[in-house]
């Protein structure tokens, strides 16, 4: 029996790779003639905007879109880059998405196509875009690869381009974009130049810090529409990018895979939309229209980072507003007053968002307790507060239906110690009850 | 109150008492061997050389010498030496020569199990600080924090790990891997007996990826396996590498002698011809022992038996040992116990351990005085690694293998010299098993394209490519194939189980909970879990609720039931092409491929206890079809009219029934992988048939060499009918208990030998 009739036999036992969601052409032009690089399809492709690249008889497909610098992509116009950088060499802050010291050219607004999502050396990177300011213009610059076996030629034309920048700036691009294409590239290592060891500012995290809790998803779709006033029509959904390169592997005709040019080209325009909008918020949240949840999340960022500062001013604007928020703002200063030992001035505030007719956090009560007790030593006044934290607990467990015992039992120990100092009896292990905020504290540091 | 017994004297009660003695079936003795050693080589490094005299060794054993020497010549190897006799320093110290002089080099340690690689990551850990070189060993495993992952990539010269990891992990991102592949010297595989049937089938197939990949960035690493005792380690080893390997077997490491007891449960019923539980028994047996300050490994069956027996010894014990001496040992307890009871077996403080096959595998664990085996544990090659664990380098050690009631058992009590003459097993792999090839041969285009003209290993595959071309998996461009999918086949391809699409068993008996216990290929949860089965994980019953046979999920919820639950498979199975085939005068054997078609029809619910049938349903599955491989014994239509055609069948029940436990014992397989059906009426022939069918799909080997070896496995079926001690057939031989089942199997079995129905 043949291989090949046993392997239809067996073909039912034989796993599955996952279901295309779209059918493939059926439509099979014969593979281009391979002697001289002579492309299908050449006057699609110049209507795409795309000419050849040609190195060592291989060819791929390099679509060239330019725009002028002061055209709008969403809410800003791209020659806001420069004020963007002036902005950060002025602030002085060493902060990750920080460009100061850097050229707009140096910037390469970066991202590709895979054929998969895993991570792997099987998954081949079959477009390179990138948007870059060149002079007076915006350059959109697409490597594209028309045949898995001119990846050679395909980052040859790529690194000859890159390497006029410095810095990448990317979305999900650290933990994926880049090192996928480092993965392909090691595969060639042989017969092509080095990747250049890029700065990278990916910008993924960032828009989680800022956006997690109001948006659905991080997506930069999403981020488009909510915040950057970019709007796509007849977009191709990214997740269908594979299928398409599979069909034009097939077809080799350009326009299956123009929705994935065009689809690319508005991802790596809105990097730059993206970059500039945050950085806006980051060094002028005290005047950019921001809400005051941006602005809360902002500050923690800058508390993250160390610059207690610029953390301060933001969580103030928040705390001396009347958003919802507010609380929550003068729950965290208080912490940065306790971490400077400013214990006088971190109760005080604590003490006034007590005082407030909206909802407050029970941790406020507790923080209140702990430096009521271990700084100034007032029994009376942490077991009142203590108390409060206690019932306000009890309220809050009874609705959500899911109390701990060990949290109980932590405030119960804090209140019999508490009554015990009260009575003048030094409790004998000081250390046992710091359960309770050992956790206060890990809520914090979230 | 008595003393305490020692050794011999326990031996001599077990002789001479009434209870025991009557029982014993078989006592051999197996002589001391001397010590056979030669001095350390004189290349040796000498911080190695210091680090072990330190240990108290002044000289190599012969293997471990031979293994050294050959490994410096750049040959591979496969060691094969017994339990216990340093087989871990025949790859550790020209490893470790190598890396003290090369400290660039780079070694991969394969271990079947997780468990087995971090005992040797300790082992070597302090071996390497014993010696002062500088030498970075790590495992790598599912469980290896990321941070440390990447300074294993980058910099281990040692990685410890498991064909699973290097399968699904390793391979796949090779690119991550650049510096270690480029200097691979060594791949050492322990444990190589493990790796056979399906498993050992899928190994050599990522070893073929190994060494494409290697060959990628311009390394041809070195193997050297270690085994334990099979009839063919080196064939197995030239299999699974595809290289020359050079056998080293000159064992030199001394041993005490050793009683090997065969003792076999008395008859409590006669005609049916039941013995007394061999639990119990080993049970017994196990508390003499203990009693007397001997410690002891018991090895049970299951995972449930070992429940059973531990909690009986510890009730038992506790006041005489206190209860932590006694330990049970078996997959599902965490590491940290594990590596607990490990410790406390080699320091003494536990006396006993209860175990599964577990610790079959090469776990140092000390060596005990004395094992107690519940039951034959099915190969000749896994009773003496078994028995290996006990057995001192000096002084008595005793092995009493307890037999249950099955018929292997039962043959096995009956024929020791079966048993000590026969050469173990061998051990069989088909890497070209065409489902299995095409599996990896995808995982390798994905990690780099195939070009015209290569080959996988020994492997034909432009058909495969050009068949992967057209299903769209793969793209030829320019002379060479690409992966061009949008998956990670890795990840759909799993080296330990039978059938490609498993189901995933999730309990459900907490909400908010849901947790995924374990997974079962498809066509075994046709009969196990189906709606309302019963099914045991870890000594707990579970109740299906649902088997989601579309979306592969069974949900199960803990239960405390009486019964356990038995289904129905009805099986229909056709020739597609006859490859090979001898005959005799009314009978003939024959080999090629089969299609199987299965259905499950009814489960019944069985008391524990009284085995009676307390209900019954249907079970609504759809029909699973398989394709593989299958060796048959035909018989001629003349038969039907000779014997008539009712006792035909009773015949044919009833020989089925011996062979499907005697064949697996010939091939070296678990008996579910290979599989036993008489029919009356074969659809190719209209003969009566017995077919032993491969139950991978596209066979793994085991019906092949059942064709090979039939006469053989007749002789033996012959011999295990005739030496049943009960009168018309039991459950130990034929099955069926009624009139006439044993006589009916004897008759088709004369004839399937050659000879007449009729005896002359």
């Amino acid at each position: 029996m043949s291989l090949k009739s046993k392997l239809q036999r067996m073909k039912g036992h034989l796993v599955k790779e996952t279901d295309k969601t779209a059918s493939l052409s059926t439509e099979t032009e014969p593979p281009a003639q391979e002697k001289e690089p002579e492309i299908p399809y050449a006057d699609r492709w110049e209507k795409l905007q795309a000419s050849p690249y040609i190195w060592e008889d291989e060819h791929v497909m390099i679509r060239e879109v330019r725009y002028p610098v002061g055209q709008k992509h969403g809410a800003y116009a791209f020659s806001e880059l420069h004020g963007v950088i002036s902005a950060w060499e002025a602030s002085g802050k060493a902060h990750p998405l920080s460009a100061a010291g850097r050229r707009p050219e140096d910037l390469l607004f970066f991202d590709t196509e895979t054929t998969g999502l895993s991570g792997g050396a099987g998954n081949t990177v079959f477009l390179l875009g990138y948007s870059r300011i060149e002079g007076e213009e915006v350059v959109v610059r697409q490597h594209f690869l028309p045949a898995p076996h001119a990846e050679v030629t395909l980052y040859q034309s790529f690194l000859e381009q890159a390497e006029k920048s410095s810095h990448l700036v990317t979305f999900n691009g650290k933990s994926f974009d880049w090192p996928q294409v480092r993965t392909r590239h090691t595969l060639i290592r042989d017969q092509v130049p080095a990747l250049p060891s890029f700065g990278h500012l990916d910008l993924l995290h960032g828009a989680r810090r800022l956006w997690k809790a109001e948006l659905e998803s991080c997506r930069l779709g999403i981020i488009e529409q909510e915040k950057l006033e970019v709007f796509r029509e007849d977009d191709l959904p990214g997740f269908l990018a594979p299928v398409r390169y599979f069909d034009f592997l097939h077809s080799q005709d350009p326009d299956v895979i123009e929705g994935v040019l065009c689809h690319n080209e508005t991802d790596v325009l809105s990097l730059i939309t993206l970059y500039i909008h945050m950085t806006r918020l980051l060094l002028h949240h005290e005047r950019e229209a921001v809400s005051h949840e941006e602005r809360f999340e902002i500050a923690r960022w800058y508390e993250a980072l160390g610059d207690q500062a610029a953390a301060m001013d933001g969580y103030r604007l928040v705390a001396g507003s009347n958003h919802s928020w507010s609380n929550r703002a003068k729950l965290a200063i208080g912490h940065l007053y306790k971490k400077q030992k400013n214990y006088q001035q971190a109760l005080e505030v604590w003490e006034s968002c007590m005082k407030s007719s909206s909802y407050v956090p029970e941790e406020v009560y507790i923080e209140a307790a702990k430096v009521c007790e271990h700084q100034f030593r007032e029994w009376d006044k942490a077991l009142h507060y203590t108390r409060q934290a206690y019932e306000q607990w009890k309220k809050r467990g009874s609705l959500m239906r899911n109390r701990s015992k060990a949290d109980a039992l932590a405030y119960q120990k804090r209140i019999e110690r508490l009554e015990a100092k009260g009575r003048g009896i030094q409790a004998e292990e000081d250390g046992l009850i710091s359960g309770l905020f050992d956790w206060t504290e890990d809520k914090q540091s979230e | 109150m008595n003393r305490k017994k020692d050794m011999s004297a326990v031996l001599d009660y077990l002789k001479t008492d009434e209870r025991f003695r009557d029982n014993i079936a078989h006592w051999k003795v197996i002589p001391p061997r001397e010590a056979k050693s030669v001095p350390f080589p004189f290349e040796m490094d000498s911080r190695i050389q210091d680090a072990l005299v330190r240990r108290g060794i002044t000289s190599l054993y012969t293997h471990q010498e031979t293994s050294f020497r050959h490994v410096r010549e750049g040959k591979h190897i496969v060691a094969v030496t017994p339990t216990a006799s340093g087989k871990s320093m025949c790859y550790h110290l020209p490893i470790l020569q190598t890396l003290s002089e090369d400290t660039q080099a780079r070694a991969l340690y394969l271990f079947p199990t997780k468990a087995l690689a971090q005992d040797q990551k300790s082992e070597l850990h302090e071996l390497i600080s014993e010696m002062g070189l500088s030498i970075k060993s790590e495992t790598y495993d599912g469980d290896t924090p990321a941070n440390i992952r990447q300074m294993v990539r980058k910099a281990g010269n040692i990685v410890i790990t498991n064909p699973d990891m290097l399968h699904s992990a390793i391979l796949p991102h090779h690119t991550k891997w650049v510096s270690f592949f480029e200097h691979l010297k060594y791949v050492v595989i322990d444990e190589l007996h493990t790796y056979r049937g399906v498993f050992g089938s899928h190994v050599a197939n990522v070893i073929r990826r190994l060494k494409r990949i290697c060959a990628f960035y311009g390394s041809h690493p070195q193997f050297i396996c270690t085994s334990a005792t099979i009839a063919n380690p080196k064939e197995l080893a030239e299999l699974l590498t595809e290289e020359q390997v050079e056998l080293v077997d000159n064992n030199g490491a001394p041993a005490g002698t050793k009683h090997f007891v065969f003792y076999n449960p008395p008859v409590v019923n006669r005609q049916l011809n039941i013995r007394r539980s061999a639990t119990l028994e080993a049970r017994d047996i196990t508390e003499q022992f203990l009693t007397n300050g001997i410690q002891t490994i018991l090895f049970a069956r299951s995972r449930v038996r070992v429940e059973i027996l531990l909690t009986y010894l510890q009730e038992l014990i506790k006041r005489k040992l206190g209860p932590k001496t006694i330990q049970g040992y078996r997959g599902g307890y965490l590491p940290s116990q594990r590596r607990e009871i490990e410790r406390g077996l080699r320091n003494g403080e536990i006396m006993g351990v209860v175990s599964t096959n577990a610790l079959e595998l090469g776990v140092d664990i000390g060596q005990l005085q004395a094992c107690v085996i519940t039951g034959y544990p099915g190969s000749v090659a896994s009773t003496w690694q078994q028995a290996g664990r006990a057995g001192r380098r000096q002084g008595e050690s005793v092995v009493v293998m307890v037999g249950s009631s099955t018929p292997l058992d039962q043959y096995v009590i009956a024929h020791p010299e079966y048993f000590f003459d026969r050469s173990p097993e061998t051990a069989r792999i088909n890497p070209d098993n065409l489902i299995i090839l095409v599996d990896h041969l995808k995982c390798a285009a994905y990690e780099l394209p195939f070009r015209e003209g290569d080959r996988f290993g020994c492997a034909e595959i432009v058909e495969i490519l050009e068949f992967l071309t057209e299903e769209q998996v793969l793209h030829f461009s320019k002379g060479k194939w690409f992966w061009m999918n949008d998956s990670f086949p890795a990840h759909n391809i799993s080296l330990r189980s039978a059938s490609q699409e498993n189901v995933v068993i999730i309990d459900i008996s907490e909400r908010g909970n849901e947790r995924v216990i374990g997974e079962m290929d498809r066509f075994s949860s046709m009969t196990l879990l189906h709606d309302e089965a019963i099914y045991l994980h870890q000594g707990t019953q579970f109740q299906v609720e649902k088997l989601d046979y579309e979306e592969k999920k069974a949900y199960v919820r803990e239960v405390q039931v009486d019964y356990y639950t038995d289904a129905n498979l009805a099986v229909q199975l056709k020739v597609l092409e006859q490859d090979q085939y001898r005959s005799h005068a009314q009978s003939a054997f024959a080999y090629g491929e089969v299609s199987v078609h299965a259905m499950a029809t009814i489960f019944k619910k069985i008391k524990f206890e009284t085995h009676e049938n307390i209900g019954s349903g249907p079970i609504h599955l759809p029909e699973e079809e398989l394709h593989t491989n299958a060796a048959w014994i035909g018989f001629s239509e003349t038969l039907l009219t000779e014997i008539g055609t009712e006792d035909v069948e009773r015949g044919l029940v009833g020989l089925a029934h011996v062979l499907q436990h005697v064949a697996p014992l010939f091939v070296m397989c678990d008996p579910m992988d290979l599989h036993v059906i008489p029919q009356r009426k074969a659809v190719h022939s209209q003969e009566p048939t017995i077919f032993l069918y491969d139950r991978y799909p596209g066979g793994i080997g085991l019906s092949e060499q059942v064709y090979k070896e039939m006469e053989m496995i007749l002789t033996q079926a012959e011999r295990m009918i005739v030496s049943c001690p009960c009168e018309a057939g039991c459950p130990s031989c034929v099955g069926a208990t009624d009139d006439g089942s044993k006589e009916l199997a004897m008759t088709l079995l004369r004839v399937a030998q050659g000879g007449s129905a009729y005896v002359s």
